[in-house]
């Protein structure tokens, strides 16, 4: 009788599993607006065939290149929004809630909320882990007059993230994933703005 | 209009006039492949190309008798299906195409395929009026000189030669750009 | 580098197929209608006569002319391929820089915490 209940428990579940299951990849809207408006932009767009092309052309004497090759093992894509004003405020908070808003589905776990009074910079990064692996990561960083947003997808190493430090000036964030989610860095007070 | 052609798809041709169903098979199989890429090229997405391979299709079963030699057929299906793609392309809001997030195949899945030009071009083809989208297809896909094309789209030749010209000048813009998307004069902090 | 870009633009529109049973699909329901009624044959616009051929030189010409293709489209595959390289460069090093302004909050709030524990 109970095994007959739990059976039935889990082919009522069985279709709302399958069909929440996590994408790591960000639908990120094109910003055709904001990027009329940016005095700089960075779109960068990375599909697994581009990556693929791209670790071709590394060089694994040069270290920089090694470190680099060894993070693109298992990465599925990279995504790059970053734009640039010559204004404060030009953008608004509400430009990004398309993406922030992906980033509170079920399977996205944020790793850290930092708010800095001294640089004005709000960045969240999130991750996406599947049994302690991190098959997904999404950064926002939001200035006056800058804001990036950041998707990296699939299996990533954040071991070997930290060892890009010294490369690309990447520090260590002393995160361990095993242990689940890091509770987020205490916040400072918003900067008035 | 036939000419001294021995293609031998001729004779299947003349079978499926005559209802044999493995000529008119050889024919469809024969011919999908360039029908389904220009459908699916001007429509941009996968489910609109098939829908509009299948009509060209039963069209061209119903019209065999007119169709002199497997030359014109491809003349023929050519024809149908650009500018019944360029009608619904105008009837409709404008489809975008399909972004390369989506599985859809635009290009062709081979090693030697260059992603980055395939980015390129489909920005490109995006950009196009139909017309010039169609034109861009049969002159690089179908290997059309500009006066075929311009009977097959009943369009002047001076105004072909002009959709090509620019469309080239607009990828030889978008390849030349090697850099990310960046404006010039910043830099980071 | 006209001639370059064109045939580049050739090799990437190559048709590509419908699947395998997209086209089954379409050869039963195109075999499965009836053929029509012959009509009165019509002229309709005309096509080119074939060119003439010489075909020792025209083999040539066709081997000659692969080969600079397959030159060229390898050239160009090196141009994408380092060009890829350079975003992927540049995607990690914009990654380290906002993790590097994640950082330098966090160490500051640490810096802060540590100095009111001490001080008071």
């Amino acid at each position: 009788m109970r095994q007959c209940i739990s059976l039935w428990f889990l082919a009522l579940l069985a279709p709302a599993l399958a069909f929440a299951a996590p994408n790591p990849k960000l639908a990120l809207p094109s910003f055709s607006a904001l990027a009329q408006k940016a005095t700089e932009s960075v779109t960068i767009t990375l599909d697994p065939g581009l990556l693929g092309l791209a670790a071709k052309f590394l060089d694994s004497s040069d270290p920089q290149d090694a470190a680099t090759m060894e993070v693109l093992k298992g990465l599925q894509g990279i995504y790059v929004r970053s734009y640039t004003f010559d204004k404060d405020s030009a953008y608004q908070q509400s430009d990004i809630d398309a993406v922030r808003s992906q980033l509170a589905a079920p399977g996205w776990n944020r790793l850290v909320e930092t708010r800095s009074r001294k640089t004005h910079a709000d960045v969240d990064i999130y991750i996406m882990l599947d049994h302690n692996q991190a098959i997904g990561l999404a950064l926002i960083a939001s200035e006056p007059r800058q804001f990036t947003i950041v998707n990296i997808v699939g299996a990533i190493d954040l071991d070997k993230l930290h060892k890009l430090e010294g490369q690309f000036g990447v520090p260590k964030l002393d995160i361990d994933v095993s242990k689940g989610t890091a509770p987020p860095a205490k916040r400072e007070p918003a900067p008035a703005k | 209009m036939n000419d001294d052609s021995t293609d031998p798809l001729d004779e299947q041709l003349t079978k499926a006039r005559r209802g044999e169903r493995a000529a008119l098979t050889l024919l469809v199989r024969t011919h999908q492949r360039s029908v389904y890429s220009l459908a699916l090229r001007m429509l941009g997405t996968r489910d609109l190309a098939e829908d509009l391979t299948q009509e060209v299709f039963m069209q061209m079963n119903g019209n065999l008798s007119a169709i002199d030699s497997n030359r014109h057929l491809g003349f023929w299906l050519r024809q149908v299906t650009t500018n019944r793609a360029i009608d619904q392309l105008r009837r409709r809001a404008r489809v975008p195409m399909t972004s390369l997030d989506e599985e859809t195949q635009l290009f062709s899945a081979e090693e030697a395929s260059d992603p980055l030009l395939q980015r390129h071009l489909q920005a490109l083809l995006a950009d196009l009026s139909p017309p010039a989208r169609a034109v861009l297809l049969l002159r690089y896909q179908e290997d059309l000189d500009p006066p075929e094309i311009a009977r097959t789209l009943d369009m002047p030749l001076n105004t072909v030669k002009s959709h090509l010209k620019r469309s080239l000048e607009s990828m030889r813009e978008k390849t030349m750009r090697m850099q990310p998307t960046r404006c010039e004069g910043s830099s980071y902090e | 580098m006209s001639e370059d870009l064109e045939s580049q633009m050739r090799a990437a529109l190559r048709s590509v197929a419908p699947s395998e049973e997209f086209s089954q699909k379409l050869v039963a329901s195109v075999t499965s209608q009836p053929p029509a009624a012959p009509k009165a044959r019509r002229r309709v616009a005309g096509l080119p006569l074939l060119a003439w051929w010489s075909s020792a030189g025209l083999a040539a010409c066709v081997v000659l002319a692969v080969g600079i293709q397959q030159h060229l489209q390898q050239q160009r595959l090196q141009q994408s391929g380092l060009e890829a390289r350079r975003e992927v460069m540049e995607a990690l090093r914009v990654t380290s820089q906002k993790l590097n302004l994640a950082y330098e909050a966090v160490k500051s709030q640490s810096t802060s915490l540590t100095d009111e524990q001490s001080g008071a």
